[in-house]
């Protein structure tokens, strides 16, 4: 497999420039400016320079034809730069007023008389070292997010550069400017214009978006997502997909009675109004008891997955910007804006501080705790199917049921420990793909745990009959996601995907077999230990 | 239009004698209002009332898209038992007059200011008769004003320490800010001829001191005397002031410097201007110069009370280091008609002949011109005193309105039409850019103000 970068192409064309100075020029004015800057601030020169950037692949989480999801290492140090042009208020006296309240204000005669100074900044040599996400997919285009602050190092000069004072607060306050922008805008730029090249399509539907924001109608089973992940964490082949929404759509609809939604709209609107009556719905699951699972879960710093999970969770609309290109029915709220994406990375330590409060509950006792991973298990691979996908982190292996392997493990580890390992959890998951050995330590890990992992989990409905089990994980599911998150576009129905797990449950027990089969030819004597004493969780019952 | 409790706090300055005018902020106050007047926006409905001479409440609902408000109280420990406060006696000069004319220095004996060319209401004598009550000096007001849906609240205190030195504290409060508000503190000192300031505010620890200075024209020892005489009667001068008919006028000139001691950043400027008398016999006259030699701003005004209906001001600015430049002109008509009558083309000129004004004179008749010499003084002292009281008294009742415009160099006009329709104040105006002919109003708003 080879990659072919071209990036001379991309520079001679005269009219991506022009394209590029005019969405750079809307990006930089579109945010109230400070009063010192007192005129548009116009791009007039923009090149790119000759010198491609470094790109080193870390990893490749998902490639075909009409879509790609890998990350990246980008190393730059060209010769691209930028000229923009503005005018700035050099009174000081001017620039102080102009944000104060005008009752208190001393309001001086002429002594804030504005003068005005044409101001043109040239950026230069610069130095990016960033970790890339990169998502594309035909329908929802491109979509780039840095994992890092990309900035190393540039070279601002400007109409002032005798003056050092004002030289180095430009370059101070230009780097800061330009972090956001590389964080937050640019992400958003290259999205737009990505959807302008491949869907044209999705642009038209992005303005009309807003009108049909305030539909009642919350759908959750309306709108499948895009890169559906199965129970494991294998992708759905993408027919698989369109025919479970074709068959299950309507009817999915009416599996959940208006009954239900009610209560859980009551709910979720307690919660907003701060009512002292909440109502109760019943067979709920609750997301702060499945924490415990979701703790167990997190404990190896692998789990991006599952943190992903929890940051959209905390902050729901993560994820619309990348779905919203594909939205067909409109009921994603927001336009894709990048705000989102600084909740994104906020999410992530947000989820493993909610691990650490989990460890609370460590105190149960231990077959509880038991009971409750194993149930939880099938409604916590229900979200992520929908979920993983969403929030656009790539996954580097198979999602492998962890709780299972880790249950017996964390018994032994006395709720103290927890948390005293929950600070340095956070501090390994909040940036996991920064790290250079991030690809090997799966590899180090997966063939022994890991595929160990899905056996266990995987035996017991096997053992089930096939009728029973099935069900009540997509009950439980169905219930879970609901409750979560109106928006969260799942594509299980209680008919479709009885149909769905059983074909799910035989094509894994038939991977898995050959797996394991595999695993043992290469590690017999391993696997002859293993397979004798099996968690006790998973005793038949 | 200014607001009730700027008319009520303006009349508290008044009651306890103090020269609002003497400062070097209001240095070229004429042009200022001649050309900057704010323009309304969206509906604004205003209902105040002076409930007791020591009391005095707002209440303001406005809707620009959505609807806000504020409430305001204000206390002032003198009474302001002169003060019409009805909006239908309300002089309209008094709220609507952008022209300022100068008034007397005296630093002790002042007289109210604010009534402009009018006459002021019978009730003032007695303020004036009273004036000397000996806690005058140690009043205070206090005004308080709460914005309501952005939780936005002003105090203000203004306290009189001695006949030459007044103090004002003035506070805002709102989230937003830094620290959670500001806080200005205000010390001003007049001694007639010469008026300084100075203050402190909270908002980056900016120090400030700016002062004005007066010479000639009524402040040289000849002239001291006169004001006084002439301030008992309608500003009409004894017959000494014969021999200034030329021109009549008082100099003024002042500077202020600022200093933000946190952010370690200021800012300057000087200025000066000429202003005639109210007893100038020639057309009144207001000419400013301020210079930002920081900033290299100039920056000149011309006002000029053309016509006792009629003001203009015409301003230039210009910045020696980036060669900006800018103008603007000011209008202000007044009219005795109904408020429709500018619509219907009425030239008020026509319907009455305008009455003069207290500071405007019979010109020298033309024999006494040739024969360089005055009039005869018993005829000519006689004629105005007799004709300007009916004059006031009418013109108090018939002016009803009055049209302000401004042109600027970007060619945006600002028209306000203001006036009275029964008790109600009004103030309606609109911003036309003549750049943008497609969609010319940039803004439009009204402003109703009843007050009891």
């Amino acid at each position: 497999m080879a990659f072919n970068f071209n990036w001379s192409p991309l520079t001679a064309d005269a009219e991506f420039y022009k394209r590029a100075r005019d969405l750079l020029t809307t990006a930089l004015n579109k945010s109230p400016k400070p009063p010192i800057i007192v005129d548009d601030i116009i791009v007039t020169e923009f090149n790119l320079g000759s010198v491609p950037p470094d790109l080193e692949i870390l990893e490749i989480g998902d490639l075909a034809e009409d879509r790609f999801r890998g990350i990246f290492k980008m190393c730059y140090s060209g010769d691209a730069f930028l000229t923009l042009k503005t005018r700035v208020q050099a009174n000081p006296l001017n620039t102080y007023l102009s944000a104060k309240p005008g009752f208190t204000s001393p309001q001086p005669l002429a002594a804030a008389s504005s003068l005005t100074i044409p101001l043109q900044i040239t950026l230069s040599e610069i130095k990016l070292s960033a970790f890339i996400i990169l998502v594309f997919s035909k329908q929802k285009g491109l979509t780039i997010v840095f994992r890092n602050d990309p900035l190393e190092s540039l070279k601002v000069s400007s109409t002032f550069d005798s003056i050092q004072f004002v030289r180095d607060y430009l370059q101070r306050t230009i780097e800061g400017k330009l972090r956001d922008l590389m964080m937050d805008e640019l992400p958003a730029i290259i999205h737009r214009l990505s959807l302008q090249l491949w869907c044209p399509d999705q642009m038209v539907k992005e303005d009309e978006e807003p009108k049909e924001v305030d539909e009642p109608g919350v759908n959750p089973l309306a709108t499948p997502p895009l890169d559906a992940v199965d129970a494991h964490g294998h992708l759905l082949d993408p027919a698989a997909i369109s025919e479970l929404t074709l068959d299950g759509g309507p009817e999915a609809q009416l599996l959940f009675s208006q009954k239900t939604l009610r209560r859980l709209s009551d709910l979720t609107r307690s919660q907003v109004t701060s009512s002292l009556d909440t109502a109760a719905p019943g067979d709920v699951l609750f997301r702060a008891w499945a924490g415990q699972s979701d703790k167990d879960t997190n404990s190896p710093p692998l789990s991006t997955p599952n943190l992903a999970r929890s940051s959209s969770y905390t902050s729901a609309h993560t994820y619309t910007f990348s779905d919203s290109g594909s939205q067909d029915h409109g009921s994603v709220p927001s336009r894709p804006s990048l705000v989102h994406l600084n909740s994104a990375t906020a999410g992530l330590s947000l989820g493993s501080g909610r691990h650490s409060k989990a460890g609370r509950k460590k105190k149960t006792r231990v077959v509880n705790l038991r009971r409750k991973a194993e149930t939880e298990l099938g409604s916590e691979q229900g979200d992520e199917t929908s979920e993983t996908t969403s929030t656009g982190i790539p996954m580097s292996e198979p999602l492998m049921p962890h709780p299972i392997l880790e249950v017996p493990e964390e018994d032994l580890v006395s709720g103290k420990v927890r948390f005293s390992r929950s600070p340095e959890l956070s501090e390994q998951s909040r940036r996991p793909s920064m790290r250079g050995e991030r690809p090997k330590a799966p590899d180090a890990q997966i063939p022994a745990a890991g595929i160990n992992d899905s056996v266990t989990a995987l035996q017991p409905p096997i053992q089930l009959s096939e009728k029973h089990r099935p069900q009540e994980v997509s009950k439980e599911s169905g219930t879970i996601d609901s409750k979560a998150d109106w928006r969260r576009s799942r594509p299980m129905s209680d008919t479709s995907s009885v149909i769905l797990e059983q074909a799910w449950i035989m094509k894994m027990a038939g991977e898995i077999a050959r797996r394991v089969y595999d695993e043992k030819m290469r590690n017999p004597q391993f696997w002859d230990d293993q397979d004798d004493t099996p968690p006790p969780a998973y005793e038949a019952r | 239009m200014r607001e009730f409790m700027y008319y009520i706090t303006h009349a508290f300055y008044s009651a306890t004698g103090w020269n609002e005018d003497n400062t070097y902020k209001e240095l070229n106050a004429t042009a200022r209002e001649l050309i900057d007047f704010p323009l309304p926006r969206g509906l604004r409905l205003t209902l105040s009332s002076l409930a007791t001479p020591h009391f005095a409440t707002s209440y303001q609902l406005g809707s620009v898209g959505i609807v806000d408000g504020s409430i305001s109280y204000l206390h002032s420990t003198l009474p302001l038992t002169g003060i019409a406060a009805q909006s239908d006696r309300i002089p309209l000069p008094a709220l609507l007059r952008s022209y300022r004319q100068l008034h007397d220095l005296g630093s002790g004996d002042r007289r109210q200011w604010y009534w402009g060319t009018e006459e002021p209401p019978a009730e003032t004598a007695a303020i004036s008769s009273t004036d000397g009550i000996p806690d005058r000096h140690g009043s205070s007001l206090f005004y308080g004003r709460l914005y309501l849906p952005r939780s936005l609240l002003e105090g203000l205190v203004i306290r009189r320490l001695t006949p030459d030195l007044q103090v004002q504290l003035s506070a805002v409060s709102e989230r937003s800010l830094r620290n959670g508000g500001t806080l200005l503190g205000l010390a001003q000192y007049d001694r007639g001829k010469y008026g300084v300031e100075g203050l402190a505010s909270t908002d980056g620890g900016l120090l400030g001191i700016r002062g004005l200075y007066n010479f000639g024209g009524d402040t040289s020892s000849t002239a001291a005397t006169l004001p006084t005489n002439s301030s008992s009667s309608e500003n009409n001068g004894g017959g000494q002031l014969g021999e200034r008919e030329r021109i009549y006028g008082r100099f003024s000139a002042g500077g202020e410097v600022y200093y933000g001691t946190l952010n370690k950043s200021g800012g300057m400027s000087l200025g000066a201007r000429f202003a005639t008398l109210p007893a100038h016999r020639g057309t009144p006259l207001t000419a400013t110069l301020t210079i930002n030699p920081l900033m290299g701003n100039i920056n000149a005004t011309y006002a000029v009370l053309a016509r006792d209906y009629c003001s203009l001001a015409t301003r230039m600015e210009f910045n020696v280091y980036s060669y900006e430049s800018e103008w603007a002109v000011g209008m202000e008509l007044w009219s005795n008609r109904r408020p429709a009558g500018f619509l219907l083309g009425a030239d008020p000129n026509s319907q009455s002949d305008p009455d003069p004004g207290p500071p405007r004179r019979k010109e020298r008749s033309f024999q006494a011109k040739l024969e360089w010499r005055l009039d005869d003084e018993e005829s000519e002292s006689e004629a105005p005193r007799r004709e300007a009281k009916p004059a006031a008294a009418r013109s108090g009742k018939e002016y009803r309105g009055v049209l302000k415009a401004r042109l600027d160099q970007n060619l945006r006009i600002g028209l306000l039409w203001e006036g009275r329709v029964k008790s109600l104040i009004f103030s309606l105006g609109t911003g036309v850019d003549l750049r943008k002919l497609g969609e010319p109003f940039r803004s439009l708003g009204l402003e109703v103000q009843y007050s009891s």
